[in-house]
């Protein structure tokens, strides 16, 4: 499967322009910066299955990369990979940003037999070390989230390029 | 104005608000108050009954208390509690809300909220904000 982070904004059309240029580009300083090149083979672990995406980015400048914070790279960066890769795999769109005290990053939709389902997704980047640790962490995180019928987390790395989706039990909705 | 446009000004406007939070930007409070009001704007559009008027009616609420807008916030609560198809949960959410800004102050200020109540705290606060220095002698 072929991921383009340029086409983000495709993808997702309720995500902001400027938005989506940011964080696409702080993926972009995220790869590079760990010596990732445009066309990396990455695992992607989304339940049931882990299947290989091939994974393109615009190239960006990494002297630039002083002008950004670097936790707002790793995060940033992540979040674009895992809206690509949620897209992708399960054709959810974005309908819009959480506050954080929802306990997940993103509100989503997604067609099913049962009509539009409603996801909860929160989204974490690793720039050093294994991803598994963060992902529950921020499975029992998303497991607050009201309101939703699906609460998912996220998790990208980018030493060791991988990225792991996984859901929490569904709870019922909160009326 | 469409949810869809709604969603997406909301979207940019938690980001930028994010951004300047994390840099410690004294403008976050400006940025927090446009939340507000871009989650009111929601809140109008989609009915309390369903799971997007109610993450846009605690979020309006919030963001009036991160702009440091305690009065909007209690105004914004006590309407939409107001409402008739507000379930009960939605508004023991917004309720608990308030209470833990009004704990956070108290242990932040705690010898000043043994004078007074949070709520009369803020009011003292509000009428420094308006009036100056010299409304509290009076």
């Amino acid at each position: 499967m072929d991921i383009d982070l340029a086409l983000l904004r495709e993808m997702h059309r309720r995500l902001p322009p400027d938005v989506a240029l940011a964080i696409v580009g702080r993926a972009a300083l995220a790869l590079g910066r760990n010596g990732h090149s445009p066309g990396l083979t990455m695992p992607v672990d989304v339940e049931p299955a882990v299947t290989n995406c091939v994974l393109s980015w615009p190239m960006a400048d990494l002297n630039q990369a002083n002008q950004h914070d670097e936790n707002r790279i790793t995060e940033d960066g992540a979040e674009a990979v895992a809206l690509a890769v949620v897209h992708r795999h399960r054709g959810w769109c974005v309908v819009r940003r959480l506050q954080r005290e929802e306990h997940a990053d993103w509100l989503l939709e997604g067609g099913g037999k049962g009509g539009r389902q409603i996801i909860a997704l929160e989204v974490s980047g690793v720039d050093r070390g294994a991803i598994a640790a963060r992902l529950s962490q921020k499975l029992a995180q998303v497991a607050m989230s009201l309101d939703v019928d699906g609460r998912w987390a996220g998790v990208v790395g980018f030493q060791e390029p991988a990225m792991a989706l996984r859901s929490t039990k569904r709870r019922k909705r909160g009326n | 104005m469409e949810t869809d446009a709604l969603n997406s000004l909301v979207t940019g406007a938690i980001w930028r608000a994010e951004q300047l939070e994390a840099r410690g930007i004294s403008s976050a409070g400006h940025a927090w108050a446009e939340v507000s009001s871009l989650e009111e704007e929601l809140a109008k559009a989609l009915p309390a009954s369903g799971p997007e008027g109610r993450i846009a009616r605690r979020g309006s609420v919030r963001a009036a208390l991160k702009a440091g807008d305690y009065v909007r916030a209690s105004a914004l609560l006590a309407s939409y509690s107001a409402e008739e198809a507000a379930p009960e949960s939605l508004k023991a959410a917004l309720r608990k809300i308030l209470k833990e800004e009004d704990a956070a102050m108290v242990s932040r200020f705690r010898y000043a909220t043994k004078q007074h109540s949070p709520r009369e705290a803020r009011e003292l606060a509000r009428r420094f904000r308006e009036f100056g220095a010299f409304c509290l002698a009076a």
